[in-house]
Order: structure tokens, then sequence, then C-alpha cells
């Protein structure tokens, strides 16, 4: 038994790529039994890409530990039924194929619900299940276009640049499993499950809610402000030694005060033009010119550290090859060792919190129908001579 | 009722990842009291965007969006802690969030470990910016300093330019809005084991690592050693032309991957001579960057002449994935969000009636409502400490 508030529930994915995969590796994080039916005629494309074994790709693994896999053709009635069966015996259904295609395919919430009255069922599309732009796909980066996000990333007065193309996967996987969750616990206090439809596009929007209102309030259309902050200042990235950059946000005269006192300058907090937060503001990149003229001689790990210590939020901007060296990120134990069939130990991302008999996570991601056995005979209650009659018939494998 | 009615959760955040988890919550139904020192209320109430009409502290949108559906106690939580009235307070709650730094929970006498013996039921969870036990040299944060540890600034845009400074995300609050999101989810995942075991939970959550998971599918491959990492501030990115360009009315993000992107692209622009000298399977199998860069180059020429959401209405149907870059202003007049309900009028005694900006997952059974609008300072300061003695007798 693993542990964890979710011990005991079933979740079934019937998901592709990243967005749908993470509400199953969250739930399944928090302690869920999470199985992802996969069909040989229609793989993720997660399990191909970059590699010839479709056991051994690096992206599939990434979003799938601790889950179970089983193998059933999608494009037979019985395949189709076994699912059924399995939804039968299962709290939650996570899908995010394309529009219409679980209808197409008789998995739709109707035909669920005939089978189990009381399913959470998690629809995930681009702009939802239904509506005049319900119809239309993308990918992550049209998401946070769509949403509003896009239009916010850039430099002052210029084009937008854009969020980094890898957002707005993985919280669109956290919107729809808290979804899933609020409906998974009204349902036990109720016994009334239902359907949960999400809208990647509208979780880039709540990302940025406070923006909204100001429309709402005022009609502003506020752009790109590169790294402006309306009640900060200093607030911005800067150049140090090596290439290397540190982010610095001051919220008092007094953290400005003991800046400039850093800076070696401390008659810089006097200064008429610096002398409060809306005179600091007025001259913002006068202020900035005369700060990153400091911080580029500097070191920017040894500098976020002294800044830390007189009391002001620095923090070095991190790569990839910071990010993976990040020692609180092993002590906190958010990097941490899976292994596979084989026994062999990986690294990879645990989850984000740290909580009081939580989960334990163990195993990495499947290998495709690596749980057949498990999920025919012991869940469904299949023979294995009944088991070996479907994989001979091509119905599973 | 809605899903979570009949929860009670009392909120001691004072900053937007708090405020935004106990919103989630209190949209669901939970009864949500908010704590707010008597002394001026919580600090983003002094935080805008304001409305042009009304004073402090009851002017900010950002404070009217982050509590619809709460109640305000104005309660001086080091006092009430001193003379039991927080302790009352907590025996009839069944989820507390705060949002301060590290250590303060210790210091109004509330650290995980005591609170797991005196209040066996309850749910605590707390945010901060690197979790319950940050070094010396992270004590301090803001949003903007922990997007940057967490690997999306370095990134964002992933171009490797000396010059210009990486960014901050969208918006101001982008670190908050996630991490409040990944509490309510564990809060909720807490609440539904805790109907079978009547056990609380501490929760612990760190802005930093909430960030980073939200790079999962990268970052895992990066952790296992699978993919490269390096100073390149490009090492997100994927190859191909897709990127945003300009509009004759503002801006479109187009994305090319695959052979049918780029059969979809033929189509809609006619087949066009440039087009006729590049392989077929370019995207996939020889996406050089010579190719790329002029693939942009006639992209940006073509989108200048067109309008945002006319190209792409007619790319979705070619099979392209074109998008508009859209605004707030667009967002208000989408007939999609209009469809789903994403914006609900809510009338607020002092800024009045505009459509706020609501969630994005619609539950057939218990959809979220925003039943009141965020409270006054104090308004509900006597009811509250009126039930709290009546409990007492």
């Amino acid at each position: 038994m693993r542990g964890g508030p979710l011990q005991g529930v079933r979740v079934v994915e019937l998901t592709k790529v990243w967005a749908g995969p993470c509400v199953g590796k969250l739930l399944g994080y928090l302690g869920a039994e999470v199985i992802r039916v996969e069909s040989e005629g229609s793989l993720d494309v997660t399990r191909t890409y970059g590699v010839d074994e479709i056991n051994n790709a690096p992206g599939f693994q990434s979003v799938n530990p601790e889950k179970l896999s089983v193998q059933v053709n999608m494009k037979t009635k019985e395949g189709i039924a076994i699912i059924l069966d399995l939804l039968g015996k299962s709290d939650i259904l996570v899908e995010n194929l394309r529009p219409g295609a679980v209808k197409r395919l008789g998995l739709g919430y109707e035909d669920v619900r005939a089978t189990k009255p009381d399913i959470i069922y998690v629809s995930m599309g681009m702009f939802g299940s239904e509506g005049p732009l319900s119809y239309q796909t993308g990918y992550a980066p049209c998401f946070a276009a769509l949403g509003g996000l896009s239009s916010r990333v850039g430099y002052e007065g210029g084009a937008p640049e854009g969020m980094n193309i890898r957002y707005a996967d993985s919280t669109f996987g956290a919107a729809a499993a808290y979804g899933a969750l609020v409906a998974l616990l009204h349902r036990r206090r109720t016994g009334v499950g239902q359907f949960v439809d999400v809208s990647a596009v509208e979780c880039m929007s709540s990302m940025i809610g406070d923006t909204l209102m100001d429309y709402a309030l005022n009609g502003a259309i506020v752009g790109c402000e590169g790294n402006r902050h309306a009640e900060m200042a200093p607030h911005n990235v800067y150049p140090c030694r090596n290439d290397e950059w540190i982010s610095i946000a001051v919220n008092s005269d007094a953290q400005w005060a003991s800046l400039a006192q850093r800076m070696g300058q401390p008659e810089l907090a006097t200064q008429p033009s610096f002398c409060s937060h809306s005179m600091r503001k007025a001259h913002e990149a006068e202020l900035d010119t005369v700060i990153a003229a400091w911080t580029v001689k500097q070191d920017a790990c040894e500098l976020s550290r002294e800044l830390q210590l007189h009391g002001i939020a620095a923090a070095r901007s991190q790569s990839s090859l910071d990010l993976v060296g990040d020692p609180i990120l092993w002590e906190r134990g958010f990097y941490q060792d899976v292994s596979d069939r084989e026994g062999r130990a990986k690294a990879t991302l645990g989850p984000s919190w740290k909580m009081t008999r939580a989960a334990s996570i163990n195993h990495a991601a499947p290998q495709l129908g690596e749980h057949n056995a498990y999920v025919l005979g012991d869940i469904l209650g299949l023979s294995s001579e009944e088991q070996q009659r479907l994989t001979d018939a091509g119905i599973t494998r | 009722m809605s899903a979570l009615t009949g929860y009670r959760v009392l909120e001691l955040s004072e900053s937007v990842a708090g405020e935004y988890c106990g919103k989630l919550l209190s949209d669901f139904g939970a009864e949500v009291i908010k704590l707010e020192n008597p002394d001026g209320g919580s600090p983003t109430r002094y935080q805008g965007p304001f409305a042009p009409r009304g004073d402090d502290p009851e002017r900010s949108g950002l404070f009217a969006y982050l509590n619809t559906n709460k109640c305000s106690v104005a309660l001086d939580v080091q006092r009430a802690a001193a003379d039991h009235q927080l302790d009352k307070l907590l025996r009839t709650v069944d989820v507390v969030i705060d949002d301060h730094a590290a250590g303060w929970l210790q210091e109004i006498g509330l650290d995980p470990a005591t609170v797991e013996i005196r209040y066996p039921g309850l749910v605590l969870c707390s945010i901060t910016a690197y979790g319950q036990s940050p070094p010396e040299d992270r004590l301090h944060a803001q949003d903007l300093t922990v997007f940057h540890s967490s690997g999306w600034g370095y990134h964002t845009p992933g171009v490797d330019d000396k010059q210009q400074p990486p960014l901050q995300g969208a918006g101001r609050f982008l670190p908050s809005y996630e991490a409040g999101l990944e509490a309510a989810l564990c809060v909720t995942s807490a609440l539904y084991e805790r109907e079978k075991s009547e056990l609380g939970r501490f929760i612990d959550i760190s802005k930093l690592e909430v960030l980073a998971s939200r790079a999962d599918y990268v970052l895992a491959q990066m952790v296992a050693g699978d993919m490269p990492v390096g100073p390149q501030r490009t090492a997100y990115n994927l190859q191909g032309p897709a990127g945003i360009f300009p509009c004759r009315d503002g801006f479109a993000y187009i994305w090319m991957s695959a052979p049918a992107h780029w059969d979809a692209l033929r189509k809609m622009l006619g087949n066009p001579e440039w087009m006729k000298s590049f392989p077929d399977n370019w995207l996939e199998r020889e996406c050089t960057q010579e190719r790329v860069a002029e693939v942009r180059r006639y992209l940006a020429r073509w989108l200048v002449t067109q309008n945002k959401h006319e190209v792409a209405a007619l790319a979705q149907e070619q099979g392209l994935t074109l998008v508009a870059v859209n605004n707030a202003g667009d967002l208000s007049s989408s007939a999609q969000y209009q469809f789903r309900g994403f914006f609900s009028d809510v009338d607020h005694p002092v800024q009045g009636a505009v459509a706020y900006p609501t969630v994005p997952y619609k539950l057939s059974e218990t959809p979220a409502r925003i039943v009141s609008p965020a409270p006054l300072l104090g308004q509900h300061t006597q009811s509250a400490l009126a039930a709290l003695s009546g409990g007492e007798q």
C-alpha cells in the first residue's frame, strides 16, 4: 500500500501527451491507483518521440511515474466493452483526446454513466467540450496565446515574446485535477457523480485574473511591461558576471536603503529621484541602469546570498544546469529516484508538496500493457484462459 | 448545496497565493473566514488594479477578485493567539490556510507538531516560497525571484540574448496563482480522506517546487539525464518556426511541428513558389536554421496583412494550428467565454457591478458560483465573535 489521501481511489486515463497524463500523475502522487488505457493502434506520441523503443521514451516516463498500463485495442467492440467494465470499477475517468473522439469510441459521458452512474468524468479540451470554438485544437503555446498570457510577456512597449513554449500543460492538468477532486469529495458526501469540463484556455486566463479585473473595472488593456511591477521598484533582472542574471525585488524604502548600502552608494536611498516608491517608479529606467552597472561586476550566486543576508528578495536566475543541481530540490526530495521493471533506479520529479501521511512513490512509468494481467485478472476477474483468448483475438496484448 | 458546503476554513493568508487558494474553496461553497488585521486589513487591499470609485481599504480590484464568497473578521492574530480566541476558532474549523513566510506559524503557536496533537482533525496548509525550512540565503522572496529560481524566468523568452534580461511571467502573480491552485488541490485531497479517517494533515507547499513541477515534462527528463542541461536560455525550446507574428490588428501565434502543418500552410497560401524547395517532411527530419529563418520571413510577410481572428478561423478550417494572441479585451468579448459563462457579474457594494473572471472547470452538478462579493473589512467580525462566545456557553 502506498498510502496518501487518495489511497483506494481508482483513476482511468484515456489521455495523450502532457496535460491529461499530468492529471493522473498528480492524483497518483496523492495516492490514487492510476491506470492508463493504451491502444497500440493509437499510441501516445510521447512513447515514440525521439526513440525507437516505446518502453524507454524519456518524455513518456517524465509524466507517467507510478501508473499502471493496460493495453486494449480500442478499434474493437470487445475492447471498448472491457474499458467500460474497468470504468464500472473505477472512480474517475480523465480524457484529453481530440474533440468528439471519446463519443466516437462509445466512451462519452452518457456511455460511461450508463455503466457507472456515479463516475467522475473529466473532459479536457483547448476550449472545453462545448461552445462555438470547442471544435478547435492546439498545443500549449496556443493555450497561453488564446488565454491572454502571451500578450503580457515581453519587453516594455515591445511585441509580445510569449510565455515559454513549455508552459501551460501542467497548469491545465493541475486545474483539472482540482476539479476532479472537488467532484470526488462531493460524491463521497452525497453519492452523486458528475461531468467536469475543463478549458485549457480558461486555465491560462485564471493565471492573470488581476489583469482581467483591470479590464473589467477600468477597460485597461495592459501589454508588455518587461519586469515592471506597480508596487515594487527596483523589480527587475540584472546582469552579472559570466552572462548570468540576478532577480531583485524591493518592496520597501528600508529594503532599498539596505540595497543602496550593499552597493556602496548609501546616498542613493535619500537622493530625491529614488527616495520613495513613487519617485523610484518615476525614474525606474535610471534606477535600473545604476543597479545594473553594479551587478554586472558581481557573481550572481554570491550576490544573491549577500542580498538575502541583508533582508532583500534576490535570486539567481537559474538555468537548467542550476536547476538540476539546486540543493534544496534534492534535500526536500523534490528530485527522487523511482525504479523501473528491472529494478534500475532513475531520478524523476516527485510531488511539489510535502504532507503528513503522504503517498510513497516508487515506480517508474509503466511499459506498454505491463499491467494487463492485474487489470484483466485481478480487477475484472477474467480467467487466464479468457485473457489468452482476448490476446489471441488481438483485443488485448 | 455546492461541493464544499459545510466545510469551514480559517484563512490567515495575507497575500495572493493563500487568498487565491481560499477563493478556489469558497467559490465551491466552503465557508472561508478571513482574519484581517484590524489596522487596515489584508495587504492585498492596497494592491491594484483599483476600481475607479471607492476609497481604501475597499477600492482594490485585486482584493475583490481574490476574496469572493468570504467573511472578513477583523482580529489581531497575535493577540487572538495570546488570549485563546484563536484556539476557540481553531476548534470550529476544518482547514487553516496560511501564506506567511516560513516560521510565522510557529510564532503564533501553530507549529505543525503542536497542531497535530492539539487539533488532530485540522488540515493545516502552509504556502511559502521555498518550503518550511529554507536555508539562510533563501529567506526572502517575491514572485519575481521565485519565478527566476524555478527555471521559467531564465528561459523566458527562449533566446540566447546577452543584452536583454530574462523576464517575469505573465502578470505579477502567476507563481502565487499556481501555488494557490496546488494548495487547493492538496487541501481537497486531505478533506476527502478525512471524511473517513477524521484525521487532519499538515501540507507544506513550496512555490519553487510548484513552479518547477509545471515544467515536469522537460525537467524530469533533464534530472534523469535524458535531456541535455546547460547555460543556454534556449534549453527548453523546441525546434521549428513556431512563434508570435504581428498581424494587421495585433498578433497571432503559429505552431508548426509536423508535415501535416506544412501541408495545411501550403493549402492556406495556395502552394506558393517558395514552399516548393522544401522537402515535405522537413519539419520532422531536416529542420535547419536556414529553413526556419526563411519560413519565418515569409510567415511574417503574410501575417502582417491579416486580421488575427479571421486568419485563425481560416487556419483552423485548413488544419493549420494558428491562433490569435488575445488580450483582456478579446477575452471579454469572446463568444466561447460567453458560452461557458467564464465571466460572472458581481456587484460589490463599493466598486459596483463588473464581470469577474471565474474558474476554468465546469462541474455539472456543483458548479463554482460567486454568491457574495468580497467582504468589507471586518464585515463579519461581530457575528463571528458572537458565535464563538455563544459556542462557549
